[in-house]
C-alpha cells in the first residue's frame, strides 16, 4: 500500500515510478527469480528496495522463450496443432481452442455441433484445473502448504480425466482444426461427476481455512489493488478486472462455442486486491463445476465430433486473417492468426492476459509493497510467463 | 461503417473489411495511424488496446503493424493495420495512450527491430538476453540455418526417401529412368 | 477480524484423520489411461513404409530406415519408421494419419535404460514389452486426417453406354480433379510400379497447383502417349497406392487424363521441350505402337532422324485398332501421334516390312533399328468347326470397327476368352445390338481382363459364364452356329501354381448363336525378319529375348512391346520405347563410331 508521509523514507514518485539514486546507500537492488516466485513459471523480479520495502520493480522475462510464434512460420497449420498446446501449461486447452477455431474461421469450415460441445466441456475444465493450481501457489505463498497439496492432489484428479479423454494428461492436444480428436470413452461422464464432488466438498474446506483465515486476511487484503481505471491503461482483463468490479467476461460479452446456450452470471467483486481476487476465483471455480455439470446435462449424447479436412499435408488457406478471444482463468486469451494462402501460417500471434498482468501492471502494483509480498501479489495476478514470451 | 466513415472524412483510412459482425479491419497511413486508435479510444469507446503487434511481408518489403482494439460497449474488435517499409521502421509510440503499451513496443523493437522513439524501457532487453544476430522473429531469420550452425545434429540419425530407395533397389538400372 | 477467522483454520486439522491420497513406497505402477499416446508400436508386415508419418512429423523425430527381414517390393519400400524419443512430443499425428494404420501408440510409458541410443528405435521392429498391448491411442471411429474415397468418376450409365461408341469415362471436372488429387499422401511407392516409372507425386501436385504445363512436362518425361494411357493404362500404380491400404487408390490414371485433356495440341510445343538438333544419325522404327511411338520420341529430342514404319492405314498400333473408341477415342490417340510427328518423326502407314521394304535395306540404310511389331496372329480354338463362316477372331471384329467397316454378327454372339480383347470385342457386339455370352475357361477372379472391363461388359448385358471349355462348332438351326461347350472343374496344381480347368466329364451344353468370337489370345509373327540377321536373335517361347536397354542379339537392333514384354501392356511397351532410346543412344555413341 502506498502510504505518504512527511520526510518519508521512500523516493518521491513521479509518474507513477521513484526517484532514486542507488549509490546514495540508501537502497539495495536483488533479485528474486527466475525460480518460480510461487506458482508462476519462471520469471524474475528486479526489485530495487529500501529495508524490506520495494520501491522499484522491473520484471524480467526471457527464461522460457521457445519461439512458439516464429516456430509455427515453419509448420502447416496441422503441424502447428501440437505446438501451440505448449504455450501455456496449466491450460493448454485455450490455445488449442483458439489456434483450432481461428483456421477454422480462415478456411470457412464449420464443426459439428457436438464437438462445440466437448470443447466447452474441456475448457471448463480445463479452468477448474487452472484454478486449483492456483490456489495451491496463492496459498503457499502466504505459507499455507496444505491447502496446496489438497488443490494439486485435484488437480491430478482432473488430469485423471483428461488423460481419459484425451490421452495426454498435461498437453492433450486434442482440440484440433475440424473438431476434436475423440468421443467420450464408457463411464467418463459418471467419473467426472465423482469428481467434481470431491472437488466441490474440498473447496468448502478451502475456503474456511484460506478465505477466512486470519492470517491470510491481514495479508492479502489491501495487497496490490487494481482501481477500476487502471483496467484498460493496463489492459487488464479476468478476475484481476472482475475483482474491482468491472462486469467484463467474454463467456458472455460475446459468446463463443455454446456458452450462449448456459445459464450463468458473471462474477465480479467489489475490490480487487489479492484478497478480493481470491475471493472472485474461488467463486469462479464453484462455477465452472456448474457450467460442467450444466454442460453434461444439455449437451447432445451422440453426434459427429469431427468435420473432414481436406487433405492436412496440402492444406492451404486462403489468405486473411483473423483474431479470436476465449475466458480462460486469467483473462482474455487471444489468437491472430494471419494467412498469406500457402499451407503454413504467415504469422500467429499469441495474446495471453499474463502479458500485461505480469510486466507493465506487476511493475506498477509492486511499489511500495513488502518484499515479502511480492511471490503473493505476482500469485494473485495469477501469471504465467509461459504466454509472455511465446 | 459509422465510424469508418467518420474517420475516413478526417484521416488517411482505407480497405474496410468485415471479418466477423465483431470484428472490422481497417488500413491506416503511417501518418495518420495513432491519430486514428487515438480517435478511436476516446470517441468510439475502443478503450481496451488487445494487442499491438507486426506482421513481416518480406515480400513487400513491409511490415504491417497492427493495433487490435476493442470497444466493451458494443463487443467489437477493430484491427487497425498500419503497412510501413521494412528499413529504419519507426513508429510513434502509443504508451501515452496505453502504459501496457510499452511492453508491446519493447518486445517489436527486440524482436522485428521496429523502433517506438521515446516509449519506456525500449532499448532494455525483453526476452532476449545477450542476443547479438538480426531481430528473430523478422522473416529473413532461418531459424533452421542458425539451430545448424548453432547446435549439432543428433549423430546416427539418417533417413530414406521411399521413392528413392525403392529406385535403389528395384530398378537401378540407367535404362529404366534417364 | 471475527472470531470465526481465528478458528476456521483449525478446521484443516479434521483431514488428519483421512486417508492419504499419496501412495505408499514402493509405489506401484500406474498404468495410462486406455487411450493414452505412450510408446509406439508398429504392426510392422502391414506397414508399407510410405514415410507418411515422416512427413507429417513436425518435430523431425521419425526416420525411415531400412530393417532386417523387409525388402523393397511392389507396394512396399521396404523402409519402416525409427522413432527418436529425443525429439517425439506425443501429438500421435503419425497415428493419425497413416494410410495403413499400421502405427498406433501403446499406453506404456515407463521404460528406464541407461544408454540414451535405447531411445531410438524401429516400433514393431525391435521387440519391446509393449508390442502386443492392446490399449492405447488408435485413431478414434469417426476421425480421420486422410479421404478414404474416390471421387466418383462421371459416367455414361450402363443403359446410354451400350448404344453408343461414345466415351463410357466422361473425365473428371477441374474440382473434381482438384480434390481427387488432394487426396495423394506423395509417398511414392507407385513410381517403382509404373513399367515407365513415372513421377506420379509430382504429376498429381502440379494438379492440386492448377499448373496443367508443369504436369504435361511431367508427364511426358516417361510417357509420350499420355492422352491413350491416360485412358486405357492397365494402372499397375493403382494397385499399389498407399491409399489403397486404407480404402480406394488414388484415380492417378483419370488424373493423368485430367491434365492431357486440359491441354490442346497446339500448345504443346510452346511447353514441352524441343528436340535437340539433328545428329545426322538415322533410326528406323517397324510398328508404330506406344512401344514404337516411345522411341521415336525420345530419339527424336536427342537429336536423331526417326523413319517410322507401319503397315496400318493409321499410326498408333494396338491403341487404335485393338481398343474400341467406347474406351479410347481415335482422336486421342491422333492428338498423341500428332505430338511426335510435329516433332519432326516421319511415319510412313500402309507400308509392310518384309513385304514392301525388305528389313535388310533398313538394316543396312540405317545406323539402328528399334522394332515393335507386336502379336497379330490370333491363337486358334483348335477345335472342330473353328472354319465354319461366323467364327472370327476378336482382334478382326475390333480392327474392323476401326477400319469403319459393320462386322456382320448377326443377333446373338459367343465371345470365348477372358482377356480385355475378349471383353473389347464382346462389348463392341452388344453395341451392333448382339446379344453377348462370354465363355470363359477358368474362374472369373482369374481372367486377365481389367477388373472394370469386366464390370462393365456385365453392366453392358453381357452374360458371363465361367469355368466353360468349349468343345466343337456347328452349323445351328434357326442361328447360324452352335457351340458345344462342357463344364470345367478347377484342379489344384499345387502351391504356387495357378489351378488348371479341367473338363468334367459327360457335361454338355450348347448354345446357338450367329457368330464365335474367338479372342483368347495372340502371337507374333517375325517372318519379315531374313534368316542372316533372325539368326543372331534368340527367341525364347515366341518371344524376342533383350537386355536391359532392350537391345537384342544383333546389337544393331532393338526391340520393345508385346513381343518382348510379358506385362503386354502399353504403358510396359512405352518403358520399353524410353529405355531402347537411351541403349540406341549409348550404343551410337559409344560403340558404332569405334
Amino acid at each position: 500500500m502506498v502510504k505518504e508521509k512527511e520526510n518519508s523514507k521512500f523516493p518521491p514518485l513521479v509518474d507513477g515510478k521513484s526517484r532514486y539514486d542507488l549509490s546514495s546507500g540508501k537502497y539495495l537492488r536483488v533479485w528474486q527469480g527466475p525460480q518460480h516466485p510461487g506458482i508462476t513459471g519462471n520469471m524474475s523480479l528486479e526489485l530495487t528496495i529500501c529495508g524490506d520495502e520495494i520501491i522499484d520493480c522491473k520484471t524480467h522475462v526471457g527464461y522460457l522463450h521457445r519461439g512458439f510464434e516464429k516456430l509455427m512460420e515453419r509448420r502447416k497449420y496441422i503441424q502447428c496443432f501440437p505446438v501451440v498446446c505448449r504455450i501455456c501449461v496449466p491450460e493448454p486447452d485455450f490455445n488449442e481452442y483458439l489456434f483450432a477455431a481461428c483456421t477454422e474461421e480462415l478456411a470457412g469450415i464449420q464443426i459439428p455441433e457436438q464437438a462445440e460441445w466437448i470443447r466447452t466441456l474441456n475448457l471448463e475444465m480445463a479452468r477448474l484445473t487452472s484454478f486449483l493450481m492456483w490456489i495451491g501457489g496463492q496459498a503457499g505463498s502466504f505459507g499455507m502448504g496444505t491447502i496446496g497439496q489438497w488443490t494439486v492432489t485435484l488437480r491430478d484428479y482432473m488430469l485423471d480425466l483428461f488423460e481419459e479423454l484425451t490421452g495426454g494428461r498435461i498437453y492433450h492436444m486434442y482440440m484440433l482444426p475440424g473438431g476434436v480428436r475423440a468421443d467420450f470413452p464408457p463411464g467418463w461422464i459418471n467419473k467426472l461427476l465423482d469428481t467434481l464432488k470431491t472437488v466441490e466438498k474440498t473447496l468448502d474446506d478451502v475456503e474456511l481455512a484460506m478465505m477466512h483465515n486470519a492470517v491470510f486476511k491481514m495479508r492479502a487484503k489491501g495487497l496490490g489493488i487494481i482501481t477500476p481505471d487502471m483496467v484498460d491503461k493496463y489492459g487488464i482483463t479476468g478476475p484481476n478486472a472482475r475483482a474491482a468490479g468491472v462486469k467484463r467476461d467474454i463467456r458472455k460479452d460475446s459468446p463463443y462455442l455454446v456458452y450462449d446456450k448456459l445459464d450463468f452470471d458473471v462474477v465480479t467483486g467489489t475490490k480487487s486486491d489479492a484478497y478480493g481476487r481470491c475471493e472472485v476465483r474461488i467463486r469462479e471455480m464453484y462455477q465452472s463445476i456448474d457450467l460442467i455439470r450444466q454442460i453434461v446435462e444439455k449437451m447432445p449424447k451422440e453426434g459427429p465430433f469431427f468435420t473432414k479436412l481436406p487433405n492436412v499435408l496440402h492444406w492451404r488457406i486462403p489468405a486473411g486473417h483473423t483474431y479470436k478471444r476465449a475466458e480462460c482463468t486469467r483473462g482474455e486469451y487471444g489468437f491472430y492468426v494471419q494467412s498469406d494462402g500457402s499451407d503454413k501460417p504467415r504469422r500467429t500471434y499469441v495474446r495471453g492476459p499474463s502479458y500485461t498482468h505480469a510486466v507493465a501492471l506487476m511493475e506498477h502494483l509492486a511499489i511500495r509493497t513488502n518484499i515479502a509480498d511480492t511471490a503473493g501479489l505476482m500469485v494473485s495476478l495469477h501469471t504465467y510467463p509461459p504466454e509472455i514470451e511465446r | 461503417m459509422t465510424e469508418f466513415n467518420e474517420l475516413s472524412r478526417q484521416f488517411q483510412v482505407s480497405d474496410l473489411v468485415e471479418q466477423r459482425a465483431d470484428l472490422h479491419f481497417i488500413t491506416a497511413s503511417k501518418e495518420h495511424a495513432v491519430a486514428v486508435v487515438s480517435a478511436l479510444k476516446e470517441r468510439y469507446g475502443y478503450t481496451h488496446l488487445v494487442f499491438f503487434t507486426v506482421v513481416d511481408h518480406l515480400e513487400k518489403n513491409e511490415f504491417h503493424l497492427t493495433y487490435m482494439l476493442h470497444n466493451y460497449e458494443k463487443h467489437h474488435d477493430m484491427g487497425v493495420v498500419v503497412k510501413i517499409a521494412r528499413e529504419n521502421v519507426q513508429m510513434e509510440s502509443i504508451h501515452h495512450l496505453w502504459p501496457a503499451a510499452a511492453t508491446y513496443q519493447q518486445e517489436m523493437r527486440e524482436m522485428y527491430g521496429v523502433e517506438f522513439p521515446g516509449s519506456p524501457g525500449l532499448y532494455e532487453n525483453f526476452a532476449l538476453e545477450g542476443w547479438e544476430d538480426i531481430p528473430p522473429m523478422r522473416r529473413d531469420f532461418d531459424t533452421k540455418e542458425y539451430s545448424d550452425k548453432t547446435y549439432y545434429p543428433r549423430p546416427g540419425r539418417e533417413s530414406h526417401d521411399p521413392r528413392e530407395y525403392m529406385k535403389e533397389n528395384l530398378y537401378p538400372s540407367e535404362a529404366e529412368t534417364w | 477480524m471475527s472470531l470465526k477467522d481465528i478458528i476456521a483454520p483449525f478446521s484443516v486439522w479434521k483431514r488428519a484423520l483421512e486417508k492419504p491420497y499419496t501412495n505408499r513406497k514402493p509405489i506401484e505402477t500406474r498404468p495410462g489411461a486406455d487411450r493414452y499416446r505412450g510408446f509406439h508400436q508398429n504392426a510392422i508386415d502391414q506397414c508399407i513404409g510410405c514415410g507418411t508419418c515422416e512427413e507429417i512429423c513436425q518435430n523431425n523425430a521419425i526416420d525411415l530406415v531400412p530393417l532386417e527381414g523387409k525388402t523393397s517390393s511392389h507396394g512396399d519400400s521396404g523402409l519402416r519408421p525409427k522413432i527418436d524419443y529425443g525429439r517425439c512430443c506425443w501429438c500421435a499425428l503419425c497415428v493419425d494419419i497413416c494410410p495403413t494404420g499400421s502405427l498406433g501408440m501403446s499406453n506404456e510409458y515407463i521404460w528406464i535404460t541407461t544408454d540414451p541410443e535405447d531411445f531410438r528405435f524401429i516400433p514393431g521392429g525391435e521387440t519391446k514389452p509393449w508390442d502386443d498391448r492392446a490399449e492405447g491411442y488408435r485413431r478414434a471411429e469417426g476421425y480421420d486426417l486422410l479421404e478414404a474415397e474416390r471421387v466418383e468418376m462421371p459416367m455414361l450409365s450402363f443403359e446410354e453406354s451400350q448404344k453408343s461408341f461414345i466415351e463410357m469415362v466422361q473425365g473428371y471436372s477441374k474440382e473434381q480433379a482438384m480434390e481427387e488429387a488432394d487426396r495423394c499422401v506423395a509417398c511414392g511407392i507407385c513410381i517403382a510400379t509404373c513399367p515407365a516409372h513415372m513421377d506420379v507425386p509430382a504429376y498429381i501436385e502440379a494438379i492440386r497447383n492448377d499448373d496443367m504445363g508443369e504436369g504435361l512436362k511431367i508427364v511426358y518425361n516417361a510417357n509420350p502417349l499420355p492422352a491413350s494411357c491416360g485412358r486405357v493404362c492397365s494402372h499397375a500404380c493403382e494397385y499399389v497406392c498407399a491409399m489403397k491400404h486404407k480404402g480406394e487408390a488414388i484415380s492417378i490414371r483419370w488424373l493423368k487424363r485430367y491434365i492431357i485433356d486440359q491441354i490442346y495440341l497446339g500448345d504443346y510445343k510452346e511447353i514441352l521441350k524441343s528436340a535437340d538438333e539433328s545428329n545426322g544419325k538415322k533410326i528406323a522404327v517397324i510398328g508404330s505402337g506406344p512401344g514404337g511411338l516411345s522411341a521415336a520420341y525420345y530419339l527424336r529430342l536427342l537429336g536423331y532422324e526417326i523413319t517410322v514404319f507401319d503397315a496400318n492405314e493409321k499410326a498408333g498400333g494396338m491403341l487404335r485398332y485393338g481398343i474400341p473408341e467406347y474406351r479410347l477415342p481415335y482422336e486421342q490417340v491422333e492428338k498423341d501421334v500428332e505430338y511426335i510427328r510435329q516433332l519432326g518423326v516421319t511415319i510412313n502407314q500402309d507400308l509392310k516390312i518384309g513385304v514392301d521394304r525388305d528389313f535388310k535395306t533398313l538394316y543396312d540404310e540405317y545406323d539402328a533399328i528399334f522394332f515393335s511389331t507386336g502379336l497379330k496372329d490370333p491363337y486358334g480354338l483348335e477345335i472342330a468347326g473353328e472354319d465354319l463362316p461366323g467364327v472370327q477372331s476378336g482382334l478382326d471384329i475390333l480392327d474392323e470397327v476401326t477400319k469403319g467397316k459393320t462386322p456382320d454378327i448377326g443377333k446373338s454372339v459367343v465371345v470365348v476368352g477372358g482377356g480385355n480383347v475378349a471383353m473389347d470385342a464382346a462389348r463392341t457386339s452388344r453395341r451392333y445390338g448382339a446379344e453377348v455370352t462370354i465363355l470363359y475357361r477358368r474362374r472369373e477372379v482369374d481372367m486377365p481382363a481389367d477388373e472394370e472391363e469386366i464390370h462393365e461388359s456385365q453392366g453392358e448385358g453381357c452374360k458371363l459364364v465361367t469355368q466353360a471349355i468349349p468343345l466343337r462348332v456347328e452349323k445351328g438351326d434357326s442361328t447360324r452356329l452352335k457351340l458345344f461347350f462342357g463344364m470345367a472343374e478347377m484342379v489344384d496344381q499345387g502351391e504356387g501354381q495357378r489351378p488348371k480347368p479341367v473338363l468334367i466329364e459327360g457335361s454338355e451344353e450348347v448354345i446357338e448363336c450367329d457368330t464365335v468370337i474367338t479372342a483368347i489370345g495372340q502371337e507374333a509373327d517375325y517372318s519379315f525378319i531374313p534368316e542372316e540377321i533372325g539368326k543372331n536373335l534368340v527367341f525364347n517361347r515366341g518371344m524376342v529375348q533383350i537386355n536391359e536397354f532392350r537391345q537384342t542379339g544383333d546389337s544393331k537392333i532393338f526391340a520393345g512391346g508385346d513381343i518382348a514384354n510379358r506385362k503386354r501392356d502399353a504403358i510396359s511397351a512405352i518403358a520399353d520405347g524410353h529405355s531402347a532410346a537411351k541403349g540406341i543412344d549409348i550404343y551410337l555413341t559409344n560403340f558404332k563410331d569405334k
